[in-house]
């Protein structure tokens, strides 16, 4: 006989289980089976499209581009935020915040009617012919804002912990501020940091209503790999849109899976 | 000299958290500064190594200012209360990092490295990280990175405090033999009095920002200067007592060589200090074979391994008071303590009757009350100075004059004016010229001094500028303020006014601390304010509570109760009972200003022809 204790767990797990496989294992599922429906040629042959890799390639370049630019600005943002006093900080501090808010649409609008051809940058724009909204910078200065707020607020916190003092230790045994940066505040917030810039990088990757804004999802030219996605189920094909969605799906899981080893990693060595 | 500091102050927002410290470190000396957290003590040692800058002084280091180096300039070895340790290294990479910086080659910090960590007991450690030690291993591994690159001194900040105590006993020895063999000249900051006693060739005792005293551990537990040096470390009984006819009493005892109590001030009174282990119990006086204190009974035995520490209460002495005043108690407290017989033999039980004798005692220096002047061009400054003189020869302390004008040469005359009038004064008197607006500068000066008490007086003549002032800096001084009025050369009847409520502990013991020593005959006034006269248990009680803590400290006390309105019976007391100080504190301040446009304290200012004591702020210690 089993006490009341013993069916209790078990009945949440098999609703935990049969929740999540509801919710997520049949979505991919489905995918697959769409992906795969007609053999592993097809699903290879429709990737290899032109216009798939093109779509691919700006994905990616968005994405490693808005990393970079976030890991950077974002390290000095997060320690000017912790060790500093300016006035006005605690407005700054909450602006931080506001990709988080907008809805990308809105952002993607932002970048239209600032470098629009009736924007107030249109001058600018003539003047250089640097080609801002609908095209790659529109595009960038989208992603980048969407994905701004992550490695500041993973950095953040992380340097109020480990506090001044390391740094100072640093001082006191003959480093120099470049040399205290690298080899202590750097090493000390690593994996910190590396969690923001794989927050930022799945963030880049799906991005959609922002870019399609700003970039005008212009196939073979500003179409990323989720509006490639968007315009081949509207054109019903089925085999391209699930091979897409299924190559971003598995660099979401690996991105997933590798912030899971860094958070455990962290939780180690801190 | 290895480090010699030489005035430092440090300013943190209003506080003045190194309060001008001087202090000189032998070659090799091992050092503590020991005071209570908050006591500017770690802001010592970080100006030291340079991690933060002090507004004034300077440091040096073998002879070398450094005052304006870099921490990496100045080669100090640091180590941090929580170590510090560069967690994503290994214990090698900490140790060789001081080093690496100085960009030694790597077969010599190799071999360095080996050697400290042989030094600090930790070989073969080295690979570890420091997440994989134990708290005093960590500990040992921030000596050994401190001490790698030989550097020129060793600054510890509260070394041993995140450890439990056990360990905390080993490492005490291992630094003090580690410091010893190297010989390498350091400060060791701590709150621990137990640790600073076992580690410290000298000790240094900080309160406040200021350094009180420095001198070998032994001296300044058996002959302090201070009374917090000699409370401070270790149990203290401080009993203030009177020398009459060059003898002086202590309850029936007589100290009778009085001709080398040097210390003893023009009025006869002395502070007599005796640790817990001078002291020896017996059930009956004959038993005793020193000199007997008086009788007593035990509140209190604490059985503490080897010794036992007993509290007890002796019955009340003449002409003798304990320090620091207890607020509504009789009789003197005093710490005993004993290594009780293993047989059980002369065990002593709560409430027993005994008799206290004296092995050993010492006798303090007076400690002065240091009194701020406020002098601005409203000021009658003839009346001011001519009484703060007299505050000072009754107190014994130091006077400040902080002049204060818009322009600096204005100030600097009513300096000079000051100084001329103070000609006679015998007394030590500091000037200090302040340049702006009178009460907000005024009120910077006293956060950044120790004083005790902040004299102002009346303006010359009615303003309704200075009138605002004065307002302004009763409301806002961090002291005690006494408002002179009037001519006065002398305070012999000091009228306590406790109307429409308690009488504050805080202004009975301030005004006590000066009615004890001007010798002043007090009276606590209390004026009900109610139609209806009803019995008010609670009010008596704590008059009565009062007046035995003034009765306690050698004074003179009448309790007085009026009914009718506050403010003129107040007024009518001080005329009929010719009294010349009045004071008063901040709780009737703040009950009348809800309900009335000017405040009570404002409006016996006002009308009352004699100096007005009014005590708020913070008082820290009272003696």
């Amino acid at each position: 006989m089993h006490s009341p204790k013993g069916w209790l767990p078990k009945l949440l797990i098999a609703v935990v289980v049969a929740y999540l496989s509801i919710l997520i294992l049949l979505p991919i599922a489905a995918i697959l089976q769409g992906a795969f429906a007609r053999g592993v040629e097809t699903f290879l042959n429709a990737l290899s499209e032109p216009q798939v890799i093109a779509a691919f390639r700006l994905s990616v370049t968005l994405a490693l581009v808005a990393v970079v630019v976030n890991a950077v600005f974002g390290t000095i943002i997060a320690w000017v935020m912790v060790r500093q006093d300016f006035w006005g900080k605690g407005f700054f501090n909450a602006l931080i915040d506001l990709p988080f808010v907008v809805s990308p649409v809105i952002t993607g609008y932002m970048v239209v009617l600032l470098f629009g051809r009736q924007g107030w940058f249109a001058p600018f724009v003539e003047a250089t012919g640097l080609k801002v909204a609908f095209a790659l910078p529109g595009m960038l200065l989208v992603t980048i804002f969407v994905s701004l707020p992550f490695t500041i607020r993973e950095v953040m916190p992380v340097l109020r912990e480990i506090g001044t003092e390391p740094e100072q230790a640093a001082h006191t045994l003959g480093a120099g501020g470049w040399r205290t940066f690298l080899r202590v505040t750097l090493p000390g917030i690593r994996w910190g940091l590396l969690y923001g810039i794989s927050l930022t990088l799945a963030r880049a990757l799906g991005e959609f209503g922002g870019v399609l804004v700003a970039g005008g999802g212009i196939s073979g030219q500003t179409e990323t790999a989720t509006l490639f996605i968007f315009a081949a189920l509207d054109e019903r094909q089925y085999i391209a849109a699930y091979a897409v969605a299924i190559v971003l799906a598995v660099v979401s899981f690996v991105v997933l899976i590798g912030m899971e080893i860094l958070r455990q990693r962290s939780q180690v060595t801190q | 000299m290895s480090i010699v500091l030489q005035d430092l102050v440090k300013h943190i927002g209003a506080h003045t958290v190194v309060d001008h410290v001087s202090l000189e470190v032998h070659d090799g000396e091992l050092l503590v500064l020991l005071g209570p957290s908050g006591s500017g003590k770690s802001t010592i040692l970080r100006i030291i190594a340079g991690l933060i800058p002090a507004d004034q002084g300077r440091v040096w280091l073998h002879g070398r200012d450094v005052t304006d180096l870099s921490p990496q300039q100045r080669n100090t070895g640091f180590v941090f209360q929580n170590y510090s340790l560069f967690r994503h290294m290994t214990v090698a990479d900490n140790i060789e990092f001081g080093l690496a910086s100085r960009h030694v080659p790597k077969a010599q910090r190799t071999a360095k490295r080996e050697e400290l960590l042989a030094l600090v007991g930790l070989a073969g450690l080295g690979g570890r990280y420091p997440k994989q030690l134990s708290g005093g291993q960590q500990q040992r591994v921030a000596v050994a990175r401190a001490l790698a690159f030989e550097p020129s001194v060793l600054l510890l900040d509260e070394p041993f405090g995140a450890l439990d105590v056990k360990i905390r006993a080993q490492l005490r020895q291992a630094l003090k033999e580690i410091q010893q063999r190297i010989r390498v000249t350091t400060i060791l900051v701590t709150h621990d009095q137990e640790e600073a006693f076992e580690l410290a060739d000298r000790i240094g005792v900080i309160d406040r920002g200021k350094l009180l005293e420095v001198g070998p551990p032994t001296a300044l537990y058996r002959s302090p200067q201070q009374e917090f040096v000699a409370t401070f470390l270790g149990g203290a009984n401080l009993l203030a007592g009177q020398a009459k006819a060059g003898r002086v009493n202590l309850g029936s005892m007589e100290l009778s060589n009085a001709a080398s109590y040097t210390t003893v001030d023009p009025e006869g009174r002395l502070e007599v200090l005796f640790r817990p282990e001078d002291l020896m119990l017996a059930t009956q006086r004959e038993e005793l074979t020193i000199p007997v204190l008086g009788q007593g009974v035990i509140e209190e035995v604490l059985f503490l391994g080897t010794l036992q520490r007993l509290r007890l209460r002796l019955q009340p002495l003449p002409d003798t008071w304990h320090l620091p005043p207890e607020f509504g108690e009789t009789g003197v407290p005093i710490q005993i303590a004993r290594i009780p017989r293993s047989d059980g033999h002369l065990d002593f039980q709560v409430g027993q009757q005994v008799w206290v004798g004296i092995h050993n005692f010492h006798i303090l220096p007076r400690i002065p009350m240091r009194l701020a002047i406020g002098l601005d061009e409203h000021t009658n400054a003839e009346v001011l100075l001519n009484y703060s003189a007299l505050l000072a020869r009754i107190t014994n302390g130091p006077l400040t004059v902080i002049a204060v004008a818009e322009d600096r040469a204005d100030a600097a005359q009513l300096s000079k004016y000051a100084r001329d009038n103070l000609m006679a004064h015998t007394g030590e008197v500091n000037y200090h010229i302040r340049a702006g607006r009178s009460p907000e500068e005024l009120v910077r000066d006293l956060k950044q001094g120790a004083y005790d008490l902040l004299v102002l007086a009346e303006p010359r003549k009615i303003a309704p500028r200075a009138e605002t002032n004065l307002r302004e800096l009763v409301r806002r001084s961090p002291l005690p303020v006494l408002i002179v009025k009037g001519e006065h050369a002398s305070i012999r009847r000091i009228l306590f006014c406790t109307a429409g409520g308690e009488p504050g502990k805080r202004d009975i013991i301030f005004g006590g601390r000066i009615a004890r020593r001007a010798g002043a005959a007090t009276t606590l006034l209390y004026v009900d304010a109610a139609t209806v006269r009803a019995a008010r248990p609670w009010i008596t009680n704590h008059l009565e509570e009062g007046a035995l803590t003034l009765r306690n400290q050698g004074i003179q006390v009448g309790v007085k109760e009026r009914h009718g309105v506050i403010i003129e019976e107040i007024l009518q007391e001080i005329q009929q009972g010719e009294h010349d100080l009045v004071v008063i504190g901040r709780h009737l301040e703040t009950a009348q200003t809800r309900f009335a446009q000017t405040d009570l304290a404002s409006e016996i200012l006002q009308r009352a022809e004699c100096p007005v004591l009014i005590v708020t702020g913070d008082l820290n210690r009272l003696g």
